[in-house]
Parts: C-alpha cells; sequence; structure tokens
C-alpha cells in the first residue's frame, strides 16, 4: 500500500517537474548561465543557420508583420480620446510599414525588459522615441536617426528664480532616468550635482514634484507634453539651460538586416516632406534631423 | 468629471485582469499545492527532496524574476514559444503559490496529533480513511487563517503582472502618468485593491465562523 502510494506520488511529481521543471530548472540554470548562454548561443546559432535565421529581414518579410514594441507616452506613441493609437511615432511606422509592404503590430512592452523582448523576438524593433546610446549598442542595432532628442532642465515654477545655469545646481540633487541621455547630460554639465537615478522620466518629473530633486533632466518632447495645463506637472517649469542633446532612431536586433531597409525609408521620408508634416502635427518641427 | 469617469473605467479595465490572474491562480494552485505538499511529506526520500527542493526554488526566487523566466526564458535558449503574456503570468503564478500553499497544507496536516492516527489504527481504519475522515476537515480549518493571508498576499502580487506589459490595474493607472501627466490614477488604483481585500477578509471570516462546529 505505502509503496503503491510513493509510486502514485512519484509519477505525480515527475508530471508536475515536467510542467513546473523547465521554468524551475532554469530559474537557477539561468541566474548562473543566462550572460554566457546570450554570448555563446547567438552565433552559435547564427553559424548553424545562416542561410535563413542569420537574415532578420526575411524573417520579419515571412511574418509578414512588424511587431512594434512600444510604451505608450505623448507625443509618439499614445491614444487619444477615441482610443486610437496616434503618434509621430506611430504615425511614422504605419507609413513606413504602407512602404514595405508590412501590418504592423504594436504592442505595449514594460520599458524595463525591452532587450529581453527584442532578443527573445516577442517584438522586432523597438519604435518609440528609444535615444542612440553607446551602451545600448550592445544590446540592439540602430537605424540612422530621425529626431534629435533635446534634453531639458525641469524645476518648480515657484524654484524657476534661482536657477540661471547649469553651475547653480552645484550641491542640488537632479535625478534622470538611469542610463538615458538626461543622466548623460548631468555627467557632462552638472558634474557636481548630487546625481540620483529613477527607474522612468515620468518618475523624475514626480521628484521634482514632491521637493525630493532640485531638477529633473528629461526629454524636451516629454517634458513639453507633460508640464502645462490640465497636467499634475503644471506647477512644474522648463529652464532655458542648454543642455548637450542626443538622437532618436528605431533599435533591431543586433545584426539585423532589416535596419538597412529603414534607413532607405527614413532618407526617403526626409525628402518627400513626410517627417515634416508629421513634426508640424506634433510640435516636433525644430528636433527634425535635416 | 469627465476624467474621473474615463480614468474610474480604464481602472476596472486594469481590475477586470488583476481579478482574472487571481482567480486563476487560485482554482489551479489550490488543487496543486496538496500533491506537493503530500511529496514533501513522503518517506520515500528521494521524492521528499526533489519536492523540497522544488520549494525551495520557488519561494527562494523572486515571483517577478520568475514571471520573467517563464516568459523571456524558452525563447532566450532557442526555443521559440508563442505563450501568451498572460499564459505565462499564469504559468509562473501557479507555480509560485501552489508552492507556498503545499507548505501551509504540510504545517496543517502535521499539526493533527499523533494520537488520532493511533486510534484510527485502533479501529481498523485504513491510511486514506483516516487522512480524509479524521484528518482532513481539522486541517482546513486549521490552515484557513495562513490560507486567507496568502490569498490576500495574491491580490497585491498581480502587480508583478506588470513587468511583462499586462494591462493589471497598477499598469493602466500609471499609463496616466506618462500619457496624460496624471498622478492620482495611480493612487486611486488603492481604493480598488483595498475594497477588493476588504471583501475577501470578510469571506474568510465568515468561513472561519462556518468551519467553528469542531472543536479541537
Amino acid at each position: 500500500m505505502k509503496k503503491i502510494l510513493a509510486l502514485i506520488l512519484a509519477t505525480l511529481m515527475l508530471a508536475l517537474s515536467v510542467a513546473c521543471a523547465a521554468p524551475a530548472a532554469a530559474t537557477v540554470a539561468e541566474a548562473t548561465e543566462a550572460p554566457a548562454a546570450e554570448a555563446t548561443e547567438a552565433p552559435a546559432a547564427e553559424a548553424t543557420e545562416a542561410p535563413a535565421a542569420d537574415d532578420d529581414w526575411s524573417y520579419i518579410q515571412s511574418n509578414g508583420k512588424l511587431v512594434i514594441g512600444i510604451t505608450e507616452y505623448a507625443p509618439m506613441n499614445y491614444y487619444d480620446e477615441s482610443g486610437k493609437l496616434i503618434g509621430f511615432d506611430t504615425e511614422f511606422a504605419e507609413a513606413a510599414c504602407a512602404k514595405l509592404g508590412l501590418t504592423p503590430e504594436f504592442v505595449v512592452i514594460d520599458w524595463d525588459t525591452k532587450e529581453l523582448e527584442l532578443s527573445s523576438k516577442k517584438i522586432d524593433c523597438i519604435w518609440n522615441g528609444l535615444t542612440v546610446t553607446e551602451e545600448r549598442k550592445a544590446n540592439m542595432d540602430f537605424t540612422a536617426s530621425y529626431l534629435k532628442n533635446q534634453q531639458v532642465v525641469v524645476v518648480l515654477s515657484s524654484d524657476a528664480a534661482n536657477y540661471t545655469d547649469a553651475a547653480s545646481f552645484v550641491g542640488k540633487t537632479v535625478v534622470a532616468e538611469a542610463g538615458s541621455a538626461g543622466a548623460a547630460a548631468i555627467a557632462a554639465n552638472m558634474a557636481d550635482a548630487d546625481f540620483v537615478e529613477v527607474q522612468a522620466q515620468s518618475d523624475a518629473l514626480l521628484e521634482v514634484k514632491t521637493g525630493k530633486a532640485a531638477a529633473a533632466v528629461i526629454d524636451l518632447t516629454m517634458a513639453n507634453a507633460m508640464t502645462g495645463e490640465g497636467t499634475d506637472y503644471s506647477d512644474l517649469t522648463i529652464l532655458p539651460i542648454e543642455m548637450p542633446g542626443e538622437e532618436y532612431a528605431i533599435g533591431f536586433r543586433v545584426g539585423s538586416t532589416a535596419t538597412a531597409q529603414l534607413n532607405d525609408i527614413i532618407t526617403a521620408f526626409g525628402t518627400d516632406g513626410t517627417f515634416a508634416t508629421l513634426a508640424e502635427k506634433y510640435e516636433l518641427s525644430d528636433l527634425l534631423i535635416k | 468629471m469627465a476624467t474621473f469617469v474615463t480614468v474610474s473605467l480604464k481602472l476596472l479595465e486594469g481590475f477586470g485582469t488583476t481579478f482574472f490572474i487571481f482567480l486563476i491562480t487560485l482554482l489551479l494552485a489550490i488543487p496543486l499545492g496538496l500533491p506537493i505538499a503530500l511529496c514533501s511529506m513522503s518517506r520515500f526520500q528521494p521524492l521528499r527532496w526533489l519536492s523540497r527542493g522544488f520549494v525551495w526554488i520557488i519561494r527562494g526566487t523572486p515571483l517577478m524574476l520568475q514571471v520573467i523566466i517563464v516568459f523571456y526564458g524558452p525563447d532566450l535558449i532557442g526555443m521559440p514559444t508563442s505563450l501568451p503574456r498572460m499564459s505565462a503570468v499564469v504559468v509562473a503564478f501557479v507555480i509560485n503559490y501552489a508552492a507556498y500553499f503545499s507548505e501551509i497544507y504540510r504545517g496543517g496536516i502535521e499539526s493533527i496529533p499523533k494520537g488520532q492516527y493511533e486510534a484510527g489504527q485502533v479501529l481498523g481504519l485504513r491510511k486514506g480513511q483516516i487522512f480524509f475522515r479524521i484528518t482532513f476537515l481539522q486541517v482546513i480549518k486549521r490552515i484557513i487563517p495562513p490560507m486567507s493571508n496568502e490569498i490576500i498576499t495574491l491580490v497585491k502580487d498581480t502587480s508583478l503582472a506588470r513587468i511583462i506589459a499586462v494591462r493589471e490595474l497598477i499598469m493602466e493607472a500609471s499609463t496616466f502618468i506618462k500619457t496624460q501627466a496624471l498622478l492620482w490614477p495611480l493612487f486611486y488604483s488603492g481604493a480598488f485593491y483595498l475594497l477588493f481585500c476588504g471583501l475577501l477578509t470578510i469571506l474568510f471570516n465568515r468561513l472561519e465562523k462556518r468551519l467553528d462546529y469542531i472543536k479541537v
């Protein structure tokens, strides 16, 4: 009786481990091997399946659709009152996909796991006001840049008079999103400020609003959309301080052949006025790369 | 006012997702915990170790990491899956909560005095009869407080689903920060959790009272 029971339980446990062990075992394995596996796996896979899998553009074409990773934020990708996804990047992507003969499929992702989404092929590209940085080049290939990403300093309106230039932030707390262009701008221009990294650009504004930080350094596009009338950040002001900017581009998987396709489109949209029209619609004309 | 209605409707939509994760996790994890608990108490040593090792791994790693591994893991090691986001969340949650529940069951079963097993044996009952006719109901009564604790934790753990962009309550609420620069929806979302947990608390209190007929 006991043995039979043990046997039954053993089979159950086995069935369980089949169902669970994959993720469970992966928990341990991944924790230690993940970086190594990724590093060795990628070239190996390319070597063995070179003709088919190597070519990311063929892969995307065979799917007939371009899966685009976005996060909702104005003015790049956001919903209007009728629930339609609009924004500069939304319309840009739709126009580009029409030219490429692909159906755009927008997938809302979590910004923290965008590299995982990309390399696990859950999405084909990140097209969401993505700033080109050296760090990101390790995990993705960028297309040509299509917009300037001007960095601005945002402070409480009541506080604005105290800050005239970057030097006035010595010893003050300034915040920016970890790894963002804002963080780089702070390192370059406000080296003597007390720099605190936060998770998202919108968190940076909350820090300023609640007085935890004196200033936030974020993208101009975002600052324009988020401060001003009718927002919870109407008590914040953009300072007229010049900060070094960076550029927006589309991010594809490392080694992707799709970047060349998109580069042609970006050049074409620059000359045929598509960008100019879109930029005007979303009040981004100053930031166009000419 | 119009904004309040829009926000409320959006949050309600997010709560629908939250509730779905909650319900499916409970329905699957509650029965799944029992075989794990029985394996953890087995006298067959390898089985016991396997089961306890499993519980150790699941309880010893963050649920957020488990969700990420279930969703991205297979694809990253070259096994493409088309597991939908929601399914990945449910798989991770069920495994995680089954492991926690199994320990609560084990505690409940082991808390029944040994004398009762012996009395059952004296009366000539088989092991299965002793378990289901004597132990089981008492166990249910004893594990209700720790189970309700864990179940209420589950309500709030559902917010971890946002890491793979499943649009649950917190994600819907924080989207308002990024698209309309509204902060209050995030805090408003707390009311939904609070209300739901309040209902669950009342439910569990009633259940405890109804099972009060067995005095041990």
